[in-house]
C-alpha cells in the first residue's frame, strides 16, 4: 500500500464536510481511518486486552487509547462551559441590554466606523480571556441595527425599506466580517485561550517548551495589523458610499 | 500525626487549587446540566442529549484516573450519541426581553461586574502561581474556573437571582452552542492520531521534494500556505497547526535554523486564521451569520472578507520571514 494512502483521512475530513455530516463523526471516523491506515492498532496491548489478537500489536500504542489520553489531555480547551452558568445569569439581568445602551452613548456617525469600533470591543474581548462566537449575541441584536441606523442617518432615509437592498445587504456582510476579524485575531492576546493552549500542547509535544505569554507577545503584531487592515477596508466601505450618494445627488440635480 | 497535621494544610490547598480539581468542578456543571436535560420534557431528545453531557461530565471529573481507552470509548460513545442525531436543545426558564429591559433599568452598569469577575480571577491566580514558582499557564486555567465560580456567587447575590435559573440559563448557552463545544477537543485529538500516522513527515516530505531546504523565504511561504490550505480544508486552524507544526515548522524552520519557537508558532496559528476566513467549512463563522441575517447571498460574508483574507495572509508571510531575519 503507497504510504500516501493514509492521506484518506483529510479526504475523509473534506468530503464529510462537504456533504454537511455531523463534524464530530467526520472527525473521529477520520481518525479511525488515518490511524488504521498507519498500521497502528485500535488498543493498546496492556491490560484486560493483553495479546488481543487482530485489535492489539504488542508494544504499540492504539489509536482508542490515543484518542482517550489526548480527550483527556485537551480538556483545558472546553473548560469555558464553567463560565456559562455566570454569563447566562448577566444576561438574564440586562447584560445585553445595558451593553448596547453603553454602545449607543458612543457617537458614531458611520456604518464603517462602528465596524471598527466593534472590532475593537471583540479584541477587548480578546485580551480579557473571553473566547465566544459574538454573531448571536452581538451582530444580529446591537451591531447590525446601530449599523443600519447610521446608513439611514447617512442617506437621509426614513427607514430600512428606503435604503438600497445591496446597501442592507453589504452592511450585513461587513457587520459579520468585523466580529470574524476581531474575534480571530483579537483572541491570542490573553494566556487562558484555546489557541495559545493548543499552541502550547503541540509544542511541548514536539520537545520545546515555550511560555503562554511569549506566544501573547509575538501575537501583537499580527493584532496590530488585523486592526488597521479592518480599519483601512471600513473606511473605504464607507468611502464607496459617500460618493455613490454625492453622485446620485448630483445625477438629481442635473435632472 | 504533628507532621501531618502541619503538612496537611499546604497539601490541601495543592489538591484544592489544582487543574484537576478545576475540570471536576467543570464536570459537576456539565452533571447539573444533564440533570435538568433528563428533566426537560420539551427537549425531544432529553434521554441522548442528558447521556452525552453526562458522559462529558465524567470525562471531567475522572479523565485524568480513568484508563486511556476507557476516555476513548467515552469519547466515540457521545460522537456515537451526536452522530445518530440524539442531542438537542431543551426548553428553559426564560425572561423576555422587557424583563431584561426592565432588570438593566434597576442594576445598570453593576450587570457587568460578575462578568468582569471571571478576567478577574484568572489573572489573579496566574500571578499567583507565578509568584509560588508554579506554572503560571496552568494558574491561569486553574483561575479561570474559579473565576468562573466566584462570577456565579457574584451574579448570584447582585441579582437576587435564583441558582436554579442561572444554571438553566447556563444549560441554555451550552445547549445552542451543542456538541460543537468538544469539536476543539476532538479536533486536537485528531492533530495527535495524524502525528502518530506521520501524516506531518508525509507532507514535509512533499514540500522538501519541491521546495530547496536552504531557501528561508520559501519555506515560511510553504509553511504559512499549508497552514491556510489546511485551515480552508477543515475550517478550523486549530486542527491544522498540530500538522503542520510538525511537519512543516519544527523540522524545516525551527531546528534548521534556531529559530524561537513562541515567535513563529503563534504566526503559524494566525495564519491559519487568514484560510478560515475564506471557508465555507468554517460554517459557525461565515454560514451561521448568512443565516442569522437573512442574507440573500450564503457566501456573502466570505466574499467581503477576500480581500482583507488575501492581504493579511500574505503580511503573515512577509512578517514572519522578516521576524526570522531581524531576531
Amino acid at each position: 500500500m503507497p504510504e500516501w494512502f493514509k492521506l484518506l483521512g483529510i479526504a475523509i475530513v473534506v468530503v464529510g464536510l462537504a456533504l454537511k455530516l455531523r463534524t464530530t463523526l467526520v472527525v473521529v471516523m477520520a481518525a479511525l481511518v488515518t490511524g488504521l491506515l498507519a498500521g497502528i492498532p485500535l488498543l493498546s496491548s496492556e491490560g484486560i486486552f493483553e495479546n488481543l489478537p487482530y485489535l492489539t500489536k504488542p508494544g504499540q500504542p492504539g489509536i482508542i487509547n490515543m484518542l482517550g489520553r489526548a480527550f483527556a489531555d485537551f480538556r483545558l480547551m472546553t473548560l469555558f462551559i464553567i463560565t456559562l452558568p455566570a454569563i447566562g445569569l448577566a444576561e438574564r439581568y440586562g447584560l445585553q441590554e445595558q451593553s448596547a445602551r453603553l454602545i449607543r452613548r458612543i457617537k458614531v456617525a458611520t456604518v464603517g466606523r462602528l465596524q471598527i469600533v466593534y472590532q475593537l470591543f471583540r479584541v477587548l474581548h480578546g485580551i480579557l480571556g473571553i473566547r465566544l462566537n459574538g454573531h448571536p449575541p452581538f451582530v444580529r441584536p446591537l451591531v447590525f441595527p446601530m449599523s443600519v441606523a447610521a446608513a439611514e442617518a447617512e442617506a437621509g432615509a426614513q427607514s430600512v425599506d428606503d435604503l438600497p437592498i445591496q446597501r442592507v445587504e453589504d452592511i450585513k456582510a461587513a457587520a459579520s466580517a468585523s466580529e470574524n476579524y476581531g474575534n480571530f485575531y483579537g483572541q491570542n492576546l490573553s494566556p487562558v485561550q484555546a489557541g495559545i493552549q493548543l499552541v502550547l500542547v503541540t509544542m511541548a509535544g514536539l520537545g520545546y517548551t515555550v511560555s503562554a505569554w511569549s506566544l501573547v507577545l509575538y501575537a501583537i503584531p499580527i493584532t496590530t495589523i488585523s486592526i488597521i487592515l479592518g480599519a483601512l477596508q471600513f473606511w473605504l466601505f464607507d468611502r464607496r458610499y459617500r460618493r455613490r450618494i454625492a453622485r446620485e445627488k448630483a445625477e438629481v440635480r442635473v435632472q | 500525626m504533628i507532621v501531618l497535621l502541619a503538612v496537611s494544610p499546604a497539601s490541601i490547598l495543592g489538591a484544592l487549587f489544582s487543574l484537576d480539581m478545576v475540570y471536576a468542578l467543570t464536570g459537576v456543571v456539565l452533571w447539573i446540566f444533564a440533570a435538568m436535560t433528563f428533566a426537560d420534557r420539551g427537549n425531544p431528545r432529553r434521554i441522548g442529549t442528558g447521556c452525552f453531557w453526562v458522559t462529558l461530565g465524567v470525562i471531567f471529573i475522572a479523565g485524568s484516573l480513568m484508563p486511556h481507552w476507557l476516555t476513548g470509548l467515552l469519547v466515540i460513545l457521545m460522537v456515537a450519541l451526536d452522530g445518530a442525531g440524539r442531542v438537542a436543545r431543551g426548553r428553559y426558564d426564560e425572561t423576555t426581553d422587557a424583563e431584561h429591559a426592565r432588570e438593566a433599568d434597576r442594576l445598570g452598569n453593576k450587570i457587568f461586574i460578575p462578568v468582569l469577575v471571571i478576567p478577574f480571577v484568572t489573572f489573579g491566580v496566574a500571578v499567583i502561581f507565578r509568584f509560588r514558582g508554579m506554572d503560571a499557564n496552568a494558574g491561569a486555567l486553574v483561575g479561570l474556573g474559579f473565576g468562573g465560580i466566584s462570577a456565579m456567587a457574584m451574579g448570584l447575590l447582585l441579582t437576587g437571582g435564583k441558582a436554579r435559573a442561572m444554571m438553566d440559563e447556563g444549560r441554555r448557552i451550552n445547549d445552542a452552542m451543542g456538541t460543537v463545544n468538544i469539536l476543539p477537543q476532538l479536533l486536537g485529538s485528531l492533530g495527535v492520531i495524524f502525528t502518530a500516522a506521520k501524516i506531518g513527515d508525509l507532507i514535509a516530505g512533499g514540500i522538501t521534494s519541491v521546495i530547496p531546504q536552504d531557501n528561508l523565504f520559501l519555506l515560511v511561504l510553504a509553511n504559512c500556505l499549508g497552514m491556510a490550505l489546511f485551515a480552508i480544508v477543515m475550517g478550523n486552524s486549530f486542527a491544522a497547526f498540530p500538522v503542520i507544526a510538525t511537519g512543516v515548522l519544527v523540522p524545516l524552520i525551527i531546528k534548521p535554523f534556531g529559530v524561537n519557537p513562541a515567535m513563529v508558532a503563534i504566526i503559524t496559528l494566525t495564519a491559519g486564521s487568514s484560510g478560515t476566513l475564506m471557508t465555507p467549512m468554517a460554517a459557525n463563522f461565515n454560514i451561521v451569520p448568512t443565516a442569522l441575517l437573512n442574507m440573500r447571498d450564503q457566501y456573502g460574508v466570505i466574499k467581503f472578507q477576500l480581500p482583507y483574507a488575501l492581504t493579511i495572509w500574505t503580511l503573515h508571510v512577509i512578517l514572519m520571514w522578516a521576524m526570522i531575519r531581524i531576531f
